[in-house]
């Protein structure tokens, strides 16, 4: 397999709204990703997952340490790393179909073909009928599969997810899984997906990677190879490894929130 | 009450297609209803302003005035006004003449300030490094008063229009940047992000996200602008001495004590401003806000 992403060694540091105090956000975080994998990034919330996504897509750049693109370092970003982003980011003065083609703009292409794979991208998301509403008439989750078939028009090499489903209700969340899921097996591309959600990183990952609570370090990683379409929760194999990654994510997650939570149920009880 | 009978009307027809097992049903915008209404509190509102001055001018006559000229009251100046628009003369020209006159020196005057004011606002916006010192100087700008600018106007440009063009310039100029720039930086950061990532040039960065983004603050910048310099125009006809306007007028009727020209002037003023702030902008913001998204349907 090619390796078409390697962290080496970063480090990312963030300096605070006053710039009197400066936090270690990752601390020497090393990953290589191959072709073709669904990697999903779990880990407690503020953990750096998100800052390790921002430096893979070429936003920021590492304090210490590099990212390298098939063996090129990142330095800006570029179409070849597509972001589908947390919060809702289309342009509301376009409509749908323009909002898809705006992820073309920076390519040599005629109006008419830019129209096609607009109306292509779209289609694989089911949206092709609402190509002429603007977003504000279309729900979360509609907005969510527009900002996809934007990153899909662009054709990048890697699709970096940052919990693009987190404010959508679960029923939504499930749909738009698969149909990321669908998009994976189709065009072949690598995944990158963030998420919170153990059950989403079960259901689509082919590899699982672990962050500590801040700072960021990669502690764990688990391999899945069964078939997605053979992955079922509920089997004994699915729940055993839900155990333990739960177990891992609450031995490495916060204490003091821990500690938080055991005295609001002593209070409760006195 | 209005919205209580509309509510009520569209209540009954709810009511009689709830056999449908309806609980949705458009309703008939109701045009004539809302024109009516905006045209009914516009009115209550010159109504309010011309009471309050016929029964000052009558307070004032009766009471406290001592002086042998009298305070003109609305009326006076209507017949005076309507006098003037059929044509006779105030101080050596129509009243169509020292309009026009003071109108050209403000669309001059303005236009100058607003491709600057825009052009200026666009580039301190867009360079974060720049906006930190550029938008000293037009803080300065903005605390110097119109009429300050005299002495300036004058060392340059001596008596006459380009002197009131060139006060009427500086003081619509600081508004505009000010509002352009800022709108510019409220372009959400994940939007920029999205541009950087697409790899969208400088142009369709300004054209689709930062103009878009910036267009109600850039409007709102060129509406203060507009009123800024509205004003001080009239104020700088009084003392640059030019032959002709509406602020000359004002300026003359005081020395000739002809009080109700005086006001006709300050009435026909308020009309123009009042129309370019109703009329004009008030559509051109509207307009917009559709073309937006942030208003109405597709």
């Amino acid at each position: 397999m090619m390796c078409i992403l390697e962290a080496k060694n970063v480090y990312k540091v963030y300096l605070d709204q006053k710039k009197t105090k400066g936090r270690l956000v990752l601390n020497n975080v090393s990953l290589k990703v191959d072709e073709g994998e669904f990697i999903c990034l779990i880990g407690p919330s503020g953990c750096g997952k998100t800052t390790m996504l921002n430096l893979m897509a070429g936003f920021e750049t590492p304090t210490r340490g590099e990212i390298l693109y098939r063996g090129n370092q990142i330095k800006k970003p570029s179409w070849e790393r597509g972001v589908v982003f947390q919060e809702y980011s289309l342009l509301p003065w376009m409509n749908v179909i323009e909002n898809v083609k705006y992820g073309l703009d920076g390519k040599k292409l005629s109006d008419k073909e830019k129209d096609q794979i607009a109306i292509d991208c779209l289609t694989m998301v089911g949206l092709s009928e609402f190509a002429e509403q603007r977003p504000n008439l279309l729900s979360g989750g509609m907005k969510q599969r527009v900002a996809i078939a934007r990153t899909l028009a662009m054709d990048p090499d890697i699709m970096l997810m940052d919990e693009p489903f987190s404010s959508l209700d679960e029923q939504t969340r499930k749909r738009l899984d698969n149909e990321v899921y669908d998009i994976w097996l189709k065009k072949q591309k690598t995944v990158i997906f963030v998420t919170h959600s153990v059950d989403e990183a079960l259901l689509l990952g082919t590899r699982i990677v672990m962050f500590s609570q801040s700072p960021g370090e990669i502690i764990k990683e688990w391999k899945i190879t069964i078939d997605h379409s053979k992955r079922d929760l509920a089997t004994s194999e699915f729940t055993l490894l839900k155990q333990e990654i739960l177990s891992s994510l609450q031995t490495c997650s916060c204490a003091d929130n821990y500690t938080n939570n055991s005295q609001k149920i002593i209070n409760i009880e006195g | 009450m209005g919205n209580q009978n509309r509510e009520d009307r569209i209540l009954s027809s709810l009511l009689e297609s709830r056999d449908n097992n309806e609980h949705v049903i458009d309703v008939p915008k109701d045009r004539v209803y809302i024109l009516i209404t905006n045209i009914v509190t516009f009115l209550i509102g010159i109504l309010i302003v011309l009471l309050i001055w016929q029964g000052f001018s009558v307070l004032y006559n009766e009471y406290i005035g001592s002086s042998l000229i009298s305070f003109p009251t609305p009326l006076e100046a209507f017949d005076r006004l309507f006098e003037l628009l059929s044509g006779s003369n105030m101080f050596g020209l129509t009243i169509y003449d020292h309009v026009f006159a003071s109108l050209k020196r403000w669309t001059i005057g303005y236009l100058i300030s607003a491709v600057i004011g825009v052009l200026t606002g666009l580039i301190l916006g867009y360079c974060t490094r720049l906006y930190s010192v550029g938008i000293i100087p037009v803080h300065i700008l903005q605390m110097i008063p119109g009429l300050a600018w005299i002495p300036i106007a004058m060392l340059i440009f001596g008596l006459g229009d380009e002197s009131a063009i060139f006060i009427i310039a500086m003081t619509a100029m600081a508004p505009i940047i000010i509002n352009v720039s800022s709108g510019i930086r409220k372009a959400p950061p994940v939007i920029m992000r999205v541009a950087n990532m697409v790899g969208s040039s400088r142009l369709s960065i300004f054209s689709n996200i930062l103009i878009p983004y910036a267009s109600l603050d850039i409007i709102n910048g060129l509406r203060i602008g507009l009123a800024n310099g509205w004003r001080v125009l009239i104020a700088a006809e009084m003392v640059v001495g030019v032959a002709v306007g509406l602020g000359f007028s004002i300026s003359q009727a005081t020395y000739v004590v002809d009080y109700v020209s005086a006001f006709v002037c300050i009435m026909v003023i308020c009309a123009i401003g009042l129309f370019v702030e109703k009329v004009v902008f008030v559509s051109i913001e509207k307009y917009i806000r559709r073309k937006l998204g942030l208003e109405g349907g597709a």
